[in-house]
Formats: structure tokens, C-alpha cells, sequence
């Protein structure tokens, strides 16, 4: 059997629809996951909601469009036609389904021949079948011609019919079959995914941009204040206040309003040792529900006194300037102690005093 | 948002989506309802090729009428057509099923069974309700009511079950005494090599095809999934096979290592049922 055949170009599917629609799942893609991910991180349940459900919307709406042309292509069984292969090539694979690019010959019986190229996976057992100017069984939607598929397995009818046929080839070159489901589609699916995702960040940046700075400002730690002059923070284990510059805790009457700030909301008896340098307070509290003995009540302390001891460890006891000097105040020995200690270029030196203020000891820097 | 405002959007979701389902059932709609069952026969039988893939399974041409129409139809088991055809021989019945009014569309089942009412999906979105609720209870209420919600339903399901699950293992064990032995061939040994590909490693499955001749004269031709040992070397072996005279599709290689499995699979299920209904006690229990 001979067929004549002669070139004519098969119609395709619209390609700017296939290009528009492949950009916008890209974009609500982006959209959608960008949505998701900003809505994590500024903790914003309602974006990651509606990221989640405008992707599950558009999936659903096009899935309904499609529906009528799904059920029009499948009302209609594929078209079956002799081909003849023109050439082949494997393309590579480690399977044992390897990749293999056709150029076949199509001579539909209704129809002029034409020249498509296509790749489809082919059994390395079955690739001595395929040879060039064999000819075989394919198969394509009626209204896309370029969609050819080798039939694997014809039946007895188109089997002898393809036995005994023999094909002429029609003029090249092949056209390529779905050449828009290939890069380019790819390409404006990604530049929709991209362009998705910035907008939504580029909408929300704001919040995202505030997020971070709030994050990194955020101490871990139960509460937090923060003034124009003073800074304090209170955990369960310890407390402390951080003047601003120009300012100290000999300052009168300082000291102990920032302890008592500090203790609002706190068991005063609870501290164990309280730790005051030129603008830093330091208290440190024992665990709750313990019963030390060494615990200071934060009241009983003589903070009208503090100015008056660190002037003296300052000026009576031998050291230079520059000086820096730290209190301590504890009941490690029993009693409420104070320890004042000056340091300088001289060395150190040492003031004690009791729970009153009054001075008990004094070492001299190099004493 | 709070977790229960999640609770609502998720019933009314898959609520409504049973309710479809259900209503779609209701009326007659559903896919497997406007499914048309027909009987299809093969005519035909290939032997396979040695080192060719198994996943379009033993190529066959069956001959099917469509029941409406009268029309003859002649197909073969090419790509995606339902179940994979792993035993035949000529004049074997097959199960041939395709939507209303496109026999083309058509799929291979082994069995001949009628197709339901197609509520499968409607009962998947009914019990992600139900696992919804079950979630939100356990984690308002403490961890024993997933045990109770989940276990309770489970275990009065395997319990219902049970009886004919165990009855029908016994029928298998009775089939596997009353098998006939012939001698069968292995005719070829078809190769699947596919990549992983999360590390790339080669993955190959080899699938023994065997060839016996039943005593009435059927040339049954089929894929020997168990039982040989060294697969890849097995083309040409020569082996006892034993078949179920009423279908030769039943067949095995080793009759007590079979019976040995079907009793140990029964062991499995009593214990399995028994331990979902020990889960579901402890939930109770533990409220």
C-alpha cells in the first residue's frame, strides 16, 4: 500500500493564551507562597490564610475552566495515522525508559502528511524496533496534530496496515510538537513567580522591615523598660538599671528610687546581693520559694548613705586618678555588710561599713 | 485566629465537600455511577520480550461489546489503562470499564465486581471532619480522647470485620490444598531500571515472566512477582507450578510457604485489632 503525501502545515493551539496563562499560575504562585512566608515571619495569621487559600481558589478555577475543554477533547478519541520515521535520536536517560527525539513523518488518511519532531521514552530492549524508515502506528488529539505519540502496542488491524505500507516522506523541516510547553513557558512561569513574590513583600514591607527591628531590640528576658535617662530590666533571677550618660547613682536620692523601681512588683526580700557602679545597678535575687539565710531586705539598705561612703573610699584612702568604684552589699556574714572598693593607679582600696552606713574597716590602696 | 475559628473553616470545607459528594451519589452522578462495566476477553497473547519493561504488563488485544450500543471494540494494553494485565492467557474474561458514551476512555480491572456508588472521596472529607474534631477535643481536653476518638472508631471497625476477614484467609488456605501442579517455565526475565532521585542511586526490579499449561489446555502466561530466588538469572529455569483450577490466575510457586504467610497474616490482623481496641480502652480509662 502507498500513500501519497504532501506537506501542508497542521494548525497549532494559541500560543499568547498558553504564554498569558502559564504567567499568571506563576504569579499567583509567587503570590501565594511569598504570602505564606511573609505572614510567618510577621506573625500574621490572616496573610498566611489567605496566601494558602488564593492558591487553592486558583486551582479550583482552573480546574472548572478547563473542565468543558477536558470533556470536549475527551468525547473525542484520539486520531490514528501511519508515520514514518525520518530519524531518531537517543537524547540520554540512565533508566532503562531512555529519552529518544523523533522526526517522523505523519500521513494521516484524511489528511496531508506532514513532518513533526517529538520526544518520547522508549524501552532499550524495544530500540532496535525503531529504525529509520520504519514505519509505525501514532496517535494525536484531532485538533492538535502535533501532538503525536507512538503507539506502542496497535491493534491486529493497524498492525498489518503498518506491516505492509509503505510511506514517502513529506518536505521538512519538522515542526516542533508543544514547542511553548517547553523554555519558554518555563521562562514566563518563573518571571511570574518572581514578579508575584515582590509584590506581595514590596506590600507588606513595611511590617517586615519593623519586624527586624523590633527582633534584634528584644531582650530575652521577662520585662523591659526603657526611659529617656535609665534603662531596666527585671528577670526572675536578677534586675538591673543602666543610667544614660551624665548621669550617677551618687546623684541624690538616685540610688534608691531606682531600687525601688527596680523591686516594683518584686519580694524585697528576696535579694542576695546588690551591686552598684557610677551607672550601673545590679540586683541578684534568690530563687523563689528557697529560704537563704543570707537574704538582704532591699528597704533596710542606707542608700542616703552611699554618696557619702564612696566619696570617703575615694578621698581618704591613697588612690589616684583615674578611679572606678563599685559597692557591694550582701549578708554573707550574717549581718548587712557594704563593701566599697576604689580602684586606681595606686591599686586598690577597701571601705566597709554595717547595715547603718557607719564605716567598720578601711584598707588603703597598697595596705 | 483562634484554633477553633480553624476548626469551623476546616468542617465547613470538607463538610460541604461530603455533602457533594453524598448529594452527587444521591443522584446517580458520581463517576463510578455513569461508569459502563463491561466483560472484555482476550484474544490474544504476547509472549514478552526478555529485558523489556513490565509496567504496560503482558501485552494482550481484547475484544469487548459495549453493552448499550452492541458495538464490538478490539484494544489493546497500552500506557495508562487501569490495572496492569500480569496473567493472562486466551479466552480469560477481564474487566473492561469506561465513562458513558466514550468506550475509547476504556480501563482494565482483573476483577469483574460492580463499581459502587463512588463515595470514597465524600467519606475521606466526612472523616477529615471527624479527625478534625477529634484533634481540636485532644488538645483542649488532653491526649486520651485522640486515643478514644481515633482508636474507638478504628477498633469497632476491625471488630465488625474481623469475622469475615478470617473466614475469607481460610478460604485462601482451603484453595492453596486444592491446587493442581503442573511444570512452568520462566520465559523471560523483564527489567526496570529507574534513578532516585534524591541521591541518584540506580534502581533496578527485575520480574521473572512464567509459562504453564493448565490441564484443561490453557497457555497461561504471567509475571512471577515472589518466590523465585536468583531473578535474574532464572530465564529458562524450569519450576512446579500450582494452580487454582477455576482460575488459573491464582497460582504460587511454594503451597507451604503460602499457607504459612495466610496464617500469619491472620495473626497479624487479630493483633492489630487488638491493639487499636487496647488504645481506645486506655483513652477511656485514662479521661
Amino acid at each position: 500500500m502507498t500513500i501519497t503525501t504532501s506537506a501542508a502545515p497542521p494548525p497549532t493551539h494559541n500560543r499568547p493564551v498558553a504564554l498569558a496563562r502559564g504567567f499568571l499560575t506563576g504569579g499567583v504562585t509567587g503570590a501565594s507562597l511569598a504570602a505564606v512566608v511573609v505572614g510567618i515571619v510577621t506573625e500574621n495569621e490572616p496573610l498566611i490564610v489567605g496566601g494558602a487559600c488564593l492558591l487553592a481558589v486558583y486551582v479550583l478555577i482552573r480546574h472548572l475552566a478547563g473542565l468543558p475543554r477536558r470533556a470536549r477533547e475527551a468525547a473525542v478519541p484520539p486520531h490514528l495515522a501511519l508515520a514514518m520515521i525520518e530519524s531518531l535520536e537517543a537524547v540520554g536517560g540512565e533508566t532503562s525508559d531512555i529519552p529518544v527525539k523523533f522526526d517522523l513523518t505523519v500521513a494521516p488518511d484524511d489528511a496531508p502528511a506532514y513532518r513533526v519532531e517529538f520526544t518520547q521514552d522508549i524501552n532499550l530492549a524495544d530500540l532496535p524496533d525503531y529504525r529509520p524508515r520504519g514505519i509505525l502506528v501514532v496517535q494525536y488529539p484531532p485538533d492538535r496534530p502535533l501532538k503525536v505519540r507512538i503507539v506502542k502496542r496497535p491493534t491486529p488491524d493497524w498492525e498489518e496496515r503498518a506491516a505492509s505500507a509503505r510511506l514517502d516522506s513529506a518536505p521538512g523541516p519538522a515542526r516542533a510538537s508543544d514547542p511553548w510547553e517547553g523554555c519558554g513557558a518555563t521562562l514566563v512561569g518563573f518571571l511570574g513567580l518572581l514578579l508575584g513574590a515582590a509584590l506581595v513583600v514590596l506590600l507588606f514591607r513595611a511590617n517586615l522591615f519593623d519586624q527586624d527591628d523590633s527582633d534584634t531590640a528584644r531582650p530575652s528576658v521577662s520585662s523591659s523598660s526603657t526611659s529617656s535617662s535609665s534603662t531596666t530590666t527585671v528577670s526572675s533571677a536578677s534586675g538591673t538599671v543602666a543610667l544614660g550618660p551624665g548621669q550617677s547613682f551618687l546623684d541624690e536620692g538616685r540610688l534608691g528610687r531606682s531600687v525601688a523601681a527596680l523591686a516594683t512588683g518584686v519580694d524585697k526580700q528576696r535579694a542576695l546581693t546588690v551591686v552598684v557602679q557610677e551607672r550601673l545597678l545590679t540586683v541578684v535575687f534568690a530563687p523563689t520559694g528557697t529560704q537563704a539565710a543570707s537574704r538582704l531586705d532591699l528597704d533596710s539598705l542606707p542608700y542616703d548613705r552611699v554618696p557619702a561612703l564612696v566619696k570617703e573610699a575615694t578621698t581618704t584612702l591613697g588612690v589616684g586618678s583615674p578611679r572606678t568604684w563599685q559597692l557591694t552589699a550582701d549578708r554573707l556574714t550574717g549581718a548587712v555588710a557594704l563593701r566599697i572598693s576604689v580602684t586606681g593607679s595606686e591599686g586598690t582600696a577597701y571601705l566597709e561599713a554595717d547595715g547603718q552606713g557607719k564605716v567598720v574597716r578601711r584598707v588603703p590602696a597598697g595596705g | 485566629m483562634d484554633r477553633h475559628v480553624y476548626l469551623v473553616l476546616w468542617c465547613g470545607v470538607f463538610g460541604a465537600w461530603a455533602l457533594v459528594g453524598y448529594g452527587r451519589s444521591l443522584a446517580g452522578m458520581t463517576r463510578a455511577q455513569r461508569t459502563v462495566r463491561a466483560t472484555g476477553r482476550i484474544e490474544r497473547v504476547d509472549e514478552p520480550r526478555h529485558g523489556s519493561s513490565p509496567s504496560d504488563g503482558i501485552a494482550v488485544v481484547v475484544s469487548f461489546q459495549d453493552p448499550s450500543s452492541g458495538q464490538e471494540f478490539t484494544v489493546t494494553n497500552e500506557g495508562d489503562r487501569g490495572e496492569r494485565i500480569s496473567v493472562a492467557w486466551t479466552g480469560r474474561e477481564i474487566g473492561v470499564h469506561y465513562p458513558r458514551g466514550r468506550p475509547h476512555a476504556f480501563r482494565f480491572t482483573n476483577h469483574l465486581s460492580e463499581g459502587g456508588r463512588g463515595l470514597g472521596w465524600a467519606n475521606f472529607a466526612l472523616f477529615l471532619v471527624y479527625a478534625g474534631l477529634v484533634a481540636v477535643a485532644a488538645i483542649d481536653w488532653g491526649w486520651p480522647w485522640a486515643l478514644l476518638g481515633f482508636g474507638g472508631p478504628w477498633a469497632l471497625s476491625g471488630l465488625y470485620h474481623l469475622p469475615g476477614n478470617i473466614r475469607d484467609r481460610n478460604r485462601r488456605i482451603d484453595q492453596l490444598a486444592a491446587m493442581v501442579a503442573v511444570s512452568g517455565r520462566v520465559v523471560a526475565v523483564l527489567k526496570s531500571v529507574t534513578v532516585d532521585s534524591n541521591d541518584g542511586h540506580t534502581l533496578t526490579n527485575l520480574m521473572p515472566v512464567v509459562t504453564f499449561t493448565t490441564l484443561d489446555g490453557r497457555e497461561v502466561t504471567a509475571y512471577c512477582e515472589s518466590g523465585i530466588p536468583d531473578p535474574a538469572r532464572s530465564r529458562g529455569l524450569n519450576l512446579t507450578i500450582h494452580y487454582a483450577p477455576d482460575d488459573p490466575a491464582l497460582f504460587v510457586l511454594d503451597v507451604e510457604a503460602e499457607r504459612r504467610s495466610w496464617k500469619r497474616d491472620m495473626v497479624v490482623n487479630v493483633v492489630g485489632v487488638l491493639v487499636v481496641a487496647a488504645a481506645a480502652v486506655v483513652g477511656v480509662v485514662a479521661l
